[in-house]
């Protein structure tokens, strides 16, 4: 019995000792697979920035190219027989260079007529000419329904609006142009691989480097997101949606924003999945909702008067994070409101060129920027102010055109602006430091030292994904994020990022001329003016080219709110046309 | 949507902005990136305590490793002498040493580029981090052990190549054990200054070689002078330290005849004298693979006869930089072209290369090194340096306050094998032609024993 036991006893042991000895090997393994992440990183940071420039010109290249292929709503018949088409919503007929439908006659004004179709309706507009108008020889006072067939004459050049299914079919430009649409689409399922395996090299970099801390979240979110990236895409080309190319940008950057939050606050990257998601099927939602000018005008009150409670809500339950009470806490969520306030905030300063030139009534919209500034300057949130701020003086400009009210005032700002600079504090703080950041570089130009010397480590190819540590840093990955992406990613895959906004603003300037109605064209320079003064600010705040202020990179940052404005604003961007 | 369209060219100004930025960043970025990744809050590079965790490793000519980094930690080389020999070429661990390695090249052996940033394959140094220098670890520590714990500095550099061979600087420590120098304020007395390159000194007698210099090329050669001992100025009084009666320049040179240099300083006048001296050095620094000399200082310009005549003989306000003065013999003995000296041996086109400059005709240098050649013949004594081929000028420079002078001696070596010059000063040595050159004497055998 004492023997069995003893032999038992020697058994185990014997066991146990290989088992340490094959746990020993184990370890080894482990190192060898540490020596094959590094050689991994050595390869990825290389692959990962070609892949991102390709990425890049794929995107823009497509959407850069010039396209002929515009619908015709319409057309106006002129009597000495020319056939104008009608390829927008909004006409401006009259003798001047602004015209969409110039009439070289001395007895038409500069600025004549408005001829708009809104929800399948064709109307005119009068913008107050000498000459007049007249339908179906009945003086028009201010603005007149049409119907097929309708004589119009202005001061007395007549014309006649005619439906656009009488297109002759010799013309046969419609197949030419699917045919088109069809090459686009499939360098867009390339491209969409493309930064499917972009997003996974990066994710495994991580993995690699940091395992334990952003196992099993990291894995878990990538293939969520590469899911729903791929889902989302497939949705839209059947809800033949066009220039995806525009979504795939942005597909890029929530990459970009995995990785941010990956390496430095790995236990939000649930939270920042399921943003990400809402803000794909808001982008889509909204997208559907005012391709309809109707509804898109029904939505525009709608979410002001939602906003307005989100100011009040934010002034009167606001918490204070990093020095300004922008955030609300409703127990089971918190999100920052003024966020939010952006999307309405640019639907206020829209509108249908008919009104714009007619009534040039911007006081709603000014009330609205009152009310916004207001609460943002309450609060001490000075940064999303400029943005604010920034995003009106665009917008105004849209509706107006007037150049010197314009520098009146950017003059009136500015004196505000060197008040707030004097007066409050925090910000006077801010400013001090400004420009010689490394004299106070352990106390107020701790981060954008921080933020330099990250950059300067990572060089153009960075150290790798989880290496980093500027991550360590408070705000890092809202506030300081270009300085992560240069660290980790490279100056490169920084720079491009930038780019990437930089570029959704000449996009809306190359794409305005084919928009369908005044009321995108401004919504969507509302919505890149925050892109860029957001960028900008971040940007070039974090680096001391300018002050630092606490606001985020669109799509990049961290930050469930921040990512559901982004995608919101993209809508208006994309919907242009 | 013309309108629109037009005013939507708003944003362009925007983008312009973000756009200009940019430009403003990246531009920045390629010029101080460097700078900014140095910063000791780097924790890339640096521990909590600021101390620098990477490093490539350090080698002198010959291979020895002079530093090296092993897991965060600082290795200097096995041999306490020679740590004790190079603290200031290669620095101390808490970077009091301005011009040590790892504060003047920290940007090479940190490993960082503009490509890479401070990226590192498997956590190890670049290897293109190491730097190999152009010191002989064993010749230096033969120099340190001939200063003999007195202060001074001792230089040798290759005048063809510009490579500094021998860098030494006492008083030194041993870098891997640091004394606590504020216990020792004498003994450490401005232990973390690399004499060679830092500091300036009176250059006595020295001075006489760039005084005869400009004689060679203003003055009739066998012009004769006359030294009673003493000559009378004015009111004042220049002493010589014998009586030399007639002299010709070669041996008031050889004697060191202050009678008689007090007179060429006088025939020359300000602006010669002062032409020569910046010619050879004086008033500019070198610059030694970016770290800049001391500036030498000479002013005579519309000084007073006395005063012109004491310059003359390097007893004014002068001052010189010993590297400096060295680079000077260099000059002399390489036909007049002076070759900046350099501390870099692998160049990888990281560091500029030497500079050329001729600083005197070679005529003129060739006759100015048979007189210094003339000194060792007849003073200094062919024995005491033979096969040198020495040719040298000692210098014995007054600091007044009852403290003994600094001790000078320089020159070079005339032989084809070992195209050698030289720099020897001890503060407070004494007699430049007894002391430092017994040192130099020590550490130019060393060198043409163990190799170039
Ligand atoms: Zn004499």
């Amino acid at each position: 019995m004492v023997d069995f036991l003893d032999k038992v006893k020697q058994l185990l042991l014997q066991d146990l000792s290989s088992f340490f000895q094959w746990l020993g090997k184990l370890k080894s393994v482990f190192a060898h697979l540490a020596a094959v992440g590094d050689y991994y990183s050595l390869l990825v940071r290389w692959l990962l920035p070609v892949l991102a420039v390709i990425i890049f010109l794929w995107c823009i290249l497509p959407l850069l190219r010039d396209r002929k292929n515009q619908t015709t709503w319409g057309y106006l018949y002129l009597m000495n027989g020319i056939r104008v088409p009608i390829q927008s919503w909004e006409c401006m007929l009259g003798r001047g260079k602004n015209s969409d439908i110039m009439i070289n006659q001395p007895f038409i004004s500069r600025n004549h007529a408005v001829l708009t179709y809104h929800n399948g309706v064709w109307s005119i507009a009068d913008l107050g000419s000498k000459g007049g108008i007249t339908v179906n020889g009945a003086r028009v006072e201010e603005q007149h329904r049409l119907a097929y067939g309708d004589v119009i004459s202005l001061a007395g050049i007549e014309m006649a609006l005619l439906p656009a299914d009488i297109v002759p079919a010799e013309e046969g430009q419609e197949e030419q142009v699917s045919d088109n649409s069809g090459v686009v689409n499939s360098t867009g399922t390339f491209t969409l691989l493309l930064i499917f395996i972009f997003q996974l090299l990066g994710a495994l970099q991580i993995i690699i480097t940091r395992s334990a801390a952003v196992f099993p979240m990291l894995p878990v979110t990538v293939f969520a997101l590469m899911l729903a990236q791929g889902l989302h895409y497939h949705v839209l080309r059947w809800l033949q949606f066009e220039n995806l190319e525009l979504v795939l940008l942005s597909y890029f950057l929530c990459g970009l924003n995995v990785f941010i939050v990956a390496s430095a606050a790995p236990h939000s990257l649930y939270k920042q999945l399921v943003a990400i998601l809402l803000g794909m099927a808001v982008f889509t939602i909204f997208s559907l909702l005012i391709r309809k000018i109707g509804r898109a005008m029904k939505l525009k009150y709608f979410l002001l008067a939602g906003a307005l409670v989100l100011l009040v809500l934010n002034l009167t339950l606001g918490e204070i994070h990093f020095g300004a009470k922008n955030w609300i806490n409703l127990g089971f969520i918190t999100f920052q409101p003024m966020e939010l306030v952006k999307v309405a905030f640019v639907l206020a300063g829209t509108a249908t060129l008919d009104r714009l030139l007619t009534t040039r009534n911007m006081a709603a919209f000014i009330g609205f920027t009152g009310a916004c500034m207001l609460t943002l300057v309450l609060i001490r949130d000075f940064g999303s102010a400029v943005v604010f701020f920034g995003a009106f003086v665009v917008m105004a400009f849209m509706q107006s055109g007037d150049l010197r009210s314009l520098a009146l005032v950017l003059a009136g700002a500015l004196f505000g602006g060197f008040a707030v600079v004097a007066f409050v504090p925090y910000v006077t703080k801010r400013f001090a430091v400004w420009g010689k950041v490394w004299q106070y570089a352990g106390t107020t130009g701790y981060q954008q030292t921080r933020t330099m010397i990250a950059a300067a480590s990572g060089g153009l190819l960075g150290v790798g994904g989880g290496s980093g540590y500027l991550v360590n840093v408070a705000a890092a990955d809202t506030d300081l994020v270009f300085g992560v992406l240069c660290e980790e990613w490279g100056l490169l895959i920084a720079l491009l990022a930038v780019l990437v906004i930089v570029f959704f603003a000449v996009y809306t300037v190359i794409i305005i001329k084919s928009s369908l109605s005044s009321f995108y064209a401004i919504a969507a320079c509302g919505a890149a003016t925050i892109f860029l003064l957001q960028t900008a600010l971040n940007v070039l705040g974090s680096v001391d080219i300018l002050p630092l202020t606490g606001v985020t990179i669109p799509f990049v940052s961290n930050g469930g709110t921040s990512m559901l404005t982004s995608w919101a604003l993209l809508a208006f961007i994309y919907s242009v046309k | 949507m013309k309108l629109l369209a037009k005013r939507a060219l708003v944003l362009l100004v925007l983008v312009a902005l973000l756009t200009i930025g940019l430009v403003c960043f990246v531009v920045r970025y390629f010029n101080q990136a460097s700078t900014w990744v140095q910063y000791p809050a780097n924790k890339h590079l640096f521990n909590n305590q600021a101390k620098l965790t990477v490093s490539g490793t350090i080698y002198d000519r010959s291979g020895q490793v002079l530093l090296e980094m092993v897991d965060g930690v600082t290795k200097y080389h096995r041999d306490k002498t020679v740590r004790t020999a190079m603290l200031h070429a290669t620095g101390d661990t808490d970077n009091n040493i301005a011009v040590g390695a790892q504060v003047a090249f920290r940007e090479h052996i940190i490993g960082w580029n503009l490509l890479n940033g401070v990226y590192r394959l498997q956590n190890q140094p670049n290897r293109s981090a190491n730097l190999t220098l152009t010191l002989d670890a064993n010749l230096c520590a033969a120099a340190y052990k001939a200063l003999n714990g007195r202060k001074g500095a001792v230089g040798v550099y290759n005048y063809q190549t510009g490579e500094i061979l021998c860098m030494v600087s006492a008083p030194s420590f041993d870098p891997e054990q640091p004394p606590n120098i504020s216990h020792y304020p004498e003994k450490y007395e401005g232990v973390y200054i690399n004499r060679l390159l830092s500091a300036v000194y009176p250059p006595g007698s020295i001075f006489k070689i760039v005084t005869a210099a400009a004689a060679l090329e203003n003055l009739p050669e066998d012009k004769l002078y006359h030294c009673e001992g003493k000559m009378q100025i004015g009111s004042d009084t220049v002493t010589c330290t014998g009586i030399h009666g007639d002299i010709a320049l070669e041996q008031a040179l050889a004697h060191s005849c202050n009678a008689a240099f007090a007179q060429i300083a006088l025939e020359l006048g300000d602006a010669v004298l002062q032409k020569y001296a910046n010619l050879a050095g004086f008033n500019s620094y070198l610059v030694v693979d970016g770290i800049k000399t001391a500036v030498g200082r000479v002013d005579v310009r519309n000084a007073a006869a006395v005063d012109l005549a004491w310059a003359g003989i390097g007893q004014y306000t002068n001052t010189a930089n010993p590297l400096n003065f060295m680079a000077f013999m260099g000059a002399i003995a390489n036909q007049g072209v002076l070759i900046s000296p350099r501390l870099i041996a692998d160049n990888y086109g990281f560091f500029a290369s030497s500079q050329k400059k001729q600083v005197l005709s070679a005529e003129t240098a060739v006759k100015l090194g048979a007189l210094m050649r003339n000194n060792t013949l007849s003073v200094y004594g062919e024995y005491n340096f033979k096969g040198l081929e020495l040719c040298a000028k000692s210098g014995t420079a007054e600091v007044g306050e009852g403290k003994r002078p600094h001790a000078w001696f320089t020159g070079f070596l005339a032989r084809e094998d070992y195209p050698l010059a030289f720099v020897v000063l001890i503060e407070n040595g004494g007699i430049g032609s007894q002391t430092a050159a017994s040192v130099a004497r020590r550490v130019l055998q060393t060198a043409v024993s163990t190799g170039k």
